[in-house]
């Protein structure tokens, strides 16, 4: 399994008359773990949903492992879309099923519809045990065939985690992961996603808001605001200015 | 430093304006008034009035009162003196009566779930995400066909039915999928297309196609929801087979006009009576099983 990378180029992007990204440049290696950092609306959940091949740069350029995303053709897109994990804030998992139909759901990008519709009501073995073995992985293997509704919010933030390894993907982009759990739980599921980025060798992205955390577990931290990047560089590097500047409220600009 | 107040201060006046009420009558209002306005012009309308009751039906309020009064003894026996040997117990008959009902309605139900099921995911919006033009006018002329299907109510498609076909079992199933097929693709698009979207956004992420997405998310989240008013027009199958008893078909509603034709009303509660049974466990059935899909 090879790691991705990603380039982006003065990538903005702009909806309808809001711009949400300026002029992003932005250099990934293979295998890097990164921490997004920035006020509420600074663009991250834009910026990652650019990496995953989901949303378009209105102008600029975002190459992935070389390859410049606007010049896929729909399945093309597709296949890059089913090598990166995303792990979104609201889990968005589908309420009703069980989990282990919620973590099979994972390879739908890398299967056929009939082979896909086979694997949401007969999964095959090997499916159940690689879903258990990552459910063990993320420390709910005993929820397998729990309805998903029925977990807790930190218990599902860890389904969608087994959900996006399922995917065997060579990037793990994750949203505000730790948004909607308490702090020890905040730690304890960072800890677990940059374990898992070192042991799988993959390209880690994730969006904080929690700056001591980004600074503990990941060795480049990324700072938007307002659309643009404003910080890059190692944790030791940024200093309380910095960090003041990052998340400084202006009069009648509190998006 | 001192602790500063924040919240409500009471040195501090509120601005008035800010508490001032929104008009009591204002747009509900009006709508309320109209929908009253409405009712009153109905009954107005039709000269309503509980003293025309029993006018019509030649015996007055005797014959009203000889009806209700055999609700409290339903027959359990025939009512007419004299019954040919061989003829089925009254009470085998009421229960085939309820067979037959339950059987053509479910026979119904199971084309209409199959019509609805199809037909309301072609309906749905998501099914035709991204798919341009084409796909929007393909989109309104199903509708317009489920449109049609279920404008025309179950029984009058079994009149229209009556006269092609005449009385084959067949002629109610068909009568009874066309508009329940219909009303089940209505609905059942609509469910889907108020599922979250989120989980859906989810898979495309991951690579799904818009097929993918439609089975793994939009679907599994409307199920229960349509499971649940699948039993509600079941139900209403049942009721509907029993009236077609009315025009020939030999469901409950057939053996309830032949005792209606003879006054045997204990015999006519007998019937009503058992046509709530079997509605009354429906219920029970479709509660136990939402309480399992719940859970």
């Amino acid at each position: 399994m090879a790691a991705a990378s990603f380039m982006l180029r003065g990538v903005e992007v702009r909806f309808g008359g809001t711009q949400v990204l300026r002029e992003v440049d932005l250099d990934v290696v293979a295998g890097e773990r990164i921490a997004l950092v920035g006020p509420s609306g600074a663009g991250k959940t834009t910026l990652l949903r650019v990496l995953n091949g989901v949303v378009q740069p209105t102008a600029g350029h975002g190459l992935m492992d070389g390859t410049d995303l606007s010049s896929l053709r729909p399945g093309e897109l597709r296949a890059w879309r089913a090598r990166v994990g995303f792990v979104p804030q609201d889990h968005a998992l589908v309420p009703n099923l069980r989990v282990v139909q919620n973590v099979v759901s994972g390879r739908l990008g890398r299967r056929g519809f009939w082979s896909a519709a086979r694997s949401l009501a007969f999964p095959t073995r090997s499916d159940l045990e690689a879903a258990h073995a990552l459910l063990e992985r993320v420390g709910i293997e005993e929820k397998l065939y729990a309805r998903t509704d029925t977990l807790s919010g930190g218990q599902q933030q860890r389904v969608a985690i087994a959900r996006a390894l399922f995917q065997e993907p060579d990037a793990l982009l994750a949203d505000e992961p730790v948004a909607s759990v308490d702090p020890a739980r905040a730690r304890d599921l960072i800890r677990l996603l940059t374990e898992l980025a070192e042991e799988r060798g993959l390209t880690l992205i994730a969006s904080l808001h929690d700056l001591a955390l980004a600074r503990e577990f990941f060795p480049r931290v990324i700072g938007l605001r307002a659309g643009r990047k404003v910080v890059d560089g190692r944790p030791a590097s940024l200093n309380e200015e910095d960090v003041r500047a990052l998340y400084r409220l202006e009069p009648g600009h509190e998006d | 430093m001192s602790v500063r107040s924040i919240g409500w201060n009471p040195v501090m006046k509120t601005d008035p304006r800010i508490l001032r009420r929104p008009p009591p009558l204002g747009r509900r209002g009006l709508i309320l008034l109209l929908i009253v306005a409405a009712a009153v012009f109905a009954w107005q309308g039709l000269g309503l009035s509980l003293g025309q009751l029993g006018a019509g039906n030649g015996g007055g309020w005797s014959l009203a009162g000889d009806f209700f009064g055999a609700a409290l003894s339903p027959a359990l026996h025939y009512e007419a003196e004299l019954v040919p040997a061989g003829t089925t117990h009254f009470l085998l008959r009421v229960l085939e009566s309820v067979r037959a009902t339950v059987v053509f309605a479910a026979a119904g139900m199971s084309l209409a779930l199959v019509l609805g099921l199809v037909l309301g995911c072609l309906a749905s919006e998501a099914w035709w995400e991204g798919s341009g033009r084409i796909g929007t006018s393909l989109r309104w002329v199903l509708r317009a066909l489920i449109v049609m299907m279920r404008s025309v109510h179950e029984l009058l498609w079994a009149v229209v039915f009556l006269a092609a076909f005449g009385a084959a079992p067949a002629t109610a199933v068909i009568a009874i999928a066309l508009p329940f097929g219909g009303t089940l693709a209505k609905v059942f698009s609509e469910m889907i297309d108020e599922a979250p979207r989120r989980p859906s956004q989810a898979l495309l992420a991951l690579g799904a196609t818009p097929a993918q997405r439609f089975l793994f998310s939009l679907l599994p989240s409307a199920a229960p929801d349509m499971a649940s008013y699948a039993f509600y027009r079941f139900e209403c199958a049942v009721r509907s087979a029993a009236v077609m008893g009315f025009f020939g078909i030999p469901t409950l509603g057939y053996f309830l006009k032949l005792s209606f034709e003879n006054l045997h009303f204990r015999e006519v509660w007998t019937y009503l009576y058992a046509l709530i049974a079997v509605v009354l466990l429906l219920e029970g059935w479709s509660a136990l099983l939402r309480r399992r899909f719940v859970a």
